[in-house]
């Protein structure tokens, strides 16, 4: 572990500890004096344990990135960290002690969509900002989000489906077929990519739906490959995607598979080996070509876990997070309240503006009163008017055993 | 349905199968003897997992790493029946199952402490199937089958046929009689628990082969293994061993009919249907209630 | 501070709750009932469904109290005269089975996706009021719990079903028949657990069949055990010590500042399990029980 987190956390808590008891006595002071608290609050046990740690080192070491590019000007950051548990009502009570006894203006990281939909309402009723990395399209409504408070980093699951079916387009796919996890996620980014699918005139018989947690899909995929498609989309996690593609190849599957990007990690591409993916089509959001922001990420995700930042899709939303909430911290000024911060948050994030890649560039730029546009490590983070990233999608091939990127979806 | 599909039905059934048989066998030993359900079952298995895995990277070799993991598990079931479970003796089944749930926690969060969230793999050569009547039979599968079998043979061989197995079954089935003929608990309580140890290594080491190394890997067999225990007759260790068997195959072979997501419900209702219609498990005894 | 104090007041009330329910059915008449979490998921899906087709909450409570009893009707019909043990792997079987059927039967669940939305009594107060105001009702629940467990078990049939607990076969020798008795507190103790799931789903306005696995189980249980099984303040203690424990244990943080985030969460759990260890091996009445069970 590097030394210089827990000197971070133990900063965090002499504040916090100061601040915790005077605010107790004294209630919540103007804002202009008061440090900005975010809560990271993120899987680390649970279902999405696997990326919940490092999500949340990630934004510790992106927070620690800010102030040493010199901070948000007036406005020191401090910063409190929970565990969802991959649980709704865990989170809940979890978000309620971030909110009420750590005093956060914003909650960033969740994962799951049923955890974020259970502390949406609740970041909404205290007025704080949540980022999050959940693809339920219930999270950016305009009933669930009406003060757009709620910002996502991640590809809807409209969004996933569009591109399911963009690939089969470009990959002149005859016959689909599709297999989802048994959650709401998969679920819904496979019904999507039928009905786009189905909308350009395509044919896709019922998505095989599996449980997770077994140790052989062979009778799943059995049923899958029945019609003897010749492109197939499985969408799932890490276990069950390693499982199904080994067994796809025992069983001699020739059609194309396309997986999402965090379905597939360092350790079962060592697995599987070259042969058993060779062919394998993996999509993912991306940021532009040669993100420096990116980089950034991937150095100090090393350094912090050992593994490489492409094995964390999430973590580098996180990281994202951090930046664009930082920039428009700046922006908006060191008396602004969230409402301020989130109208600004577009306007360092989209486009018309500079291109930057870090808060230190972005920091510089705007104090000379630029126009900036962040360019992110997860995507080019640019956000609709739902408060929803507008991915860009790239699609990669396994060759050989190592990843090439082929094409762009836009 | 087609007899090949079938045959490649019951094949992933039956290895699904014996490792729920590992695991109902640990539980039912436990059972018997200690007189208590041990939901720490599925994290000795869990750190059996991790011990293989470990093992394996250290030494480059897959069978070092498991019978590395066959070890160290032995010795931490041996240990957790020392310090916690011995303190039980002669109390009704719930105190012990709760703490047997703390000692799940502790394991589990002990793992995490030092290792992490990651998912980890053994490394295993992969290799096309085999083809043997329309059934598909991957190599690594006959091995785990085949080691499975053995080490239930085993254990159950240990049960019936060795003096310190006889022994066990008295103190199982009337364990004031044994003491007061002389049985020494001492030594009956360490073989148990080394057995217990030796079935949840290499049913942990099963499942991390065939799926993916994470914390919560075999607390979620917990349920299956609960279910063969009690199914195969409650104190039965062979019951135990074919009604997980039984179960693994039931899942497999219902699912053309009930689809995926109700292949597990089924093998529970099945499991409430024979207790309702025959309250002794499949080979228990009738037994007055005690 | 007092948002989240009520937030974890409302859920330990909810717990609290829970355990009178299962105290009715272990504690008093010695049933290992492991499916407490179906149940709860039958009392939170039911007030939910009717609450968002425009019932009214009364109604909506009453009736996840009711299905939930239902529910238990057949499952214990079929299972009360097996073992105890039987019972608990039984149990447990159904929670399972049932969660497989919220999962799946999307037209009246919305399965994996959940149901978002649920409307919450006193939601007009705004925040602060609003949440008071939602405590008292878990406590106002809470006490009603409490008086029906104190009246029964003080009743004759109170006494009938602890002598089912302590010598079956000799309450059966007087002709009674224990089975039909477990029943009526099997039920009424599923009563309980549904009316603490409907509490749940309204505070929540969010769930999801993810929500109810066996660790809820397990952790009542925890708190039954924790707090004396067989005593009426013994649910209520345990459930207090079981929320203790639980969020307790964020704050260790501060105590431990070597420990990185991350660890922390291994950290709790690691306290909890300790936690249930010690307190099984040294404390076994639990709080407020006599040593001579």
């Amino acid at each position: 572990m590097p030394v210089r987190k827990w000197m971070l956390t133990r900063r965090v808590l002499g504040q916090a500890g100061a601040a915790t008891a005077l605010a107790a006595v004294v209630g919540r002071p103007a804002r202009a004096d008061r440090p900005y608290r975010i809560g990271a609050l993120n899987p680390i046990t649970g279902a999405g344990s696997t990326y919940g740690s490092g999500m949340q080192k990630t934004i510790l070491f992106a927070l620690e990135e800010v102030k040493r590019a010199g901070g948000v000007d007036g406005r020191p950051i401090e910063v409190y960290a929970e565990d969802t548990q991959t649980s709704p009502d865990a989170a809940v009570l979890a978000a309620r002690k971030l909110i009420d006894a750590n005093k956060v203006d914003a909650i960033i990281g969740t994962w799951s969509s049923s955890v974020s939909l259970a502390v949406l309402p609740i970041t909404n009723e205290a007025n704080c900002l949540l980022l999050h990395t959940s693809s339920a399209p219930a999270l950016s409504t305009p009933a669930q989000n009406p003060k757009h408070l709620a910002w996502r980093f991640q590809a809807a699951s409209h969004q996933i489906g569009d591109a399911y079916a963009a690939i089969a387009a470009h990959e002149k796919a005859s016959r689909a077929a599709a297999m989802a996890f048994n959650n709401d996620v998969q679920i819904a980014s496979v019904g999507f990519f039928r009905s786009a699918w189905e909308k350009a005139g395509g044919k896709l018989p019922n998505p095989v739906v599996y449980e997770p947690n077994r140790t052989s899909y062979a009778a799943e995929l059995q049923q899958a490959l029945s019609e003897k498609p010749d492109f197939l989309v499985v969408s799932g996690y890490v276990p069950d995607t390693s499982i199904i593609l080994r067994e796809a190849y025992e069983a001699g599957n020739t059609a194309k598979i396309v997986i999402p990007g965090w379905a597939m990690g360092p350790a079962t591409v060592k697995a599987l080996g070259a042969e058993v993916l060779e062919g394998l089509i993996v999509v993912d959001a991306v940021p532009d070509a040669g993100s420096a922001a990116f980089k950034t990420f991937d150095a100090a995700y090393r350094a912090a876990t050992g593994n490489p930042g492409s094995s964390n899709i999430y973590a580098a939303m996180c990281y994202d997070m951090v930046a664009v909430l930082t920039l428009a911290m700046q922006k908006a000024g060191p008396s602004a309240d969230n409402a301020a911060i989130a109208q600004v948050i577009p306007e360092v994030a989209n486009p018309p503006g500079q291109a930057v890649s870090s808060f230190a560039e972005g920091r510089k730029l705007l104090q000379a009163g630029q126009k900036i546009n962040y360019e992110g490590a997860s995507g080019p983070i640019d956000f609709d008017e739902r408060g929803d990233v507008t991915p860009v999608f790239g699609v990669s091939v396994f060759h050989d055993g190592k990843l090439e990127q082929r094409y762009l979806l836009k | 349905m087609s007899a090949a599909v079938g045959l490649n039905l019951a094949v992933a059934g039956l290895i699904q199968g014996l490792l729920i048989a590992l695991a109902g066998l640990a539980v039912s030993l436990c059972f018997a003897v200690a007189r208590f359900p041990n939901a720490a079952t599925g994290d000795f298995m869990t750190f059996a997992a991790y011990a293989g895995v470990a093992a394996q990277a250290w030494t480059g070799s897959l069978l070092a790493g498991a019978a590395s993991a066959v070890l160290l598990t032995a010795g931490l079931a041996v240990a957790s029946y020392v310090l916690v479970f011995r303190n039980f003796r002669g109390r009704s089944l719930v105190a012990p199952l709760i703490a047997s749930i703390g000692l799940a926690f502790l394991l589990r969060s002990v793992l995490t402490f030092f290792v992490g969230f990651d998912q980890h793999s053994f490394h295993v050569p992969i290799a096309r199937a085999i083809v043997f009547a329309g059934a598909r039979v991957r190599p690594i599968d006959l091995w785990l089958a085949g080691t499975s079998a053995v080490t239930l043979l085993a254990v159950l061989a240990v049960l019936f046929l060795t003096p310190i197995g006889r022994r066990m079954r008295a103190v199982a089935d009337n364990p004031e009689l044994a003491r007061a003929s002389g049985i020494r608990a001492r030594t009956v309580m360490l073989t148990l628990w080394t057995l217990i140890g030796a079935c949840s290594a290499v049913g942990g080491v099963m499942l991390g082969l065939q799926t993916v190394v994470v914390p919560e890997m075999g607390w979620n067999l917990l349920l299956p293994a609960f279910a063969a225990a009690v199914l195969g007759g409650v104190g039965n260790p062979t019951g135990a061993v074919l009604a997980g068997i039984a179960l693994g195959l039931v899942q497999a072979l219902s699912t053309p009919l009930v689809g995926f997501t109700y292949q597990t419900a089924i093998s529970f209702i099945l499991l409430i249907a024979t207790l309702v219609l025959r309250p002794q498990g499949l080979l228990g005894r009738a037994e007055p209630v005690r | 501070m007092q948002g989240y104090l009520t937030a974890v007041g409302t859920v330990g009330g909810i717990y609290a709750l829970l355990a009178l329910g299962l105290n009715l059915q272990y504690g008093f008449t010695g049933l290992i009932n492991f499916g407490v979490v179906a149940f709860y998921a039958v009392g939170a899906y039911t007030s939910a469904l009717l609450a968002l087709r425009g019932v009214p909450f009364v109604l909506d409570f009453a009736a996840a109290a009711v299905l939930a009893a239902l529910f238990a009707w057949p499952l214990g019909v079929m299972c009360l005269r097996l073992r105890d043990d039987y019972l608990a792997i039984v149990t447990l079987a159904f929670a399972e089975i049932l969660r497989t059927v919220i999962v799946s039967e999307e037209w009246l669940t919305n399965g994996t996706r959940g149901i978002p939305g649920i409307p919450r009594p006193f939601s007009g107060l705004g925040a602060a009021a609003g949440g008071f105001a939602y405590l008292a009702l878990v406590l106002a629940a809470m006490l009603a719990g409490v008086s029906l467990t104190v009246r029964l078990v003080g009743s004759p049939f109170g006494r009938l079903i602890q002598a089912i607990r302590d010598d079956e076969d000799a309450v059966r020798s007087v002709g009674k028949s224990p089975a039909r008795c477990k029943l009526v507190v099997f039920m009424i103790g599923a009563g309980l657990t549904g009316l603490a799931g409907a509490l749940y789903a309204h505070y929540l306005t969010y769930i999801s069949p993810d929500q109810f696995v066996p660790l809820l189980t397990f952790y009542v249980w925890i708190a039954v055990i924790m707090g004396g099984a067989g005593r009426v303040g013994g649910a209520i203690a345990g459930a207090a010590l079981l929320t203790l424990f639980l969020e307790g244990s964020r704050f260790l943080r501060d105590v431990l500042p070597f420990v990185s985030e991350v660890q922390m969460a291994s950290l709790r759990l690691a306290a909890i399990g300790l936690m249930l260890i010690l307190f099984t091996l040294y404390r076994p009445q639990g709080l407020l029980g006599r040593v001579a069970r």
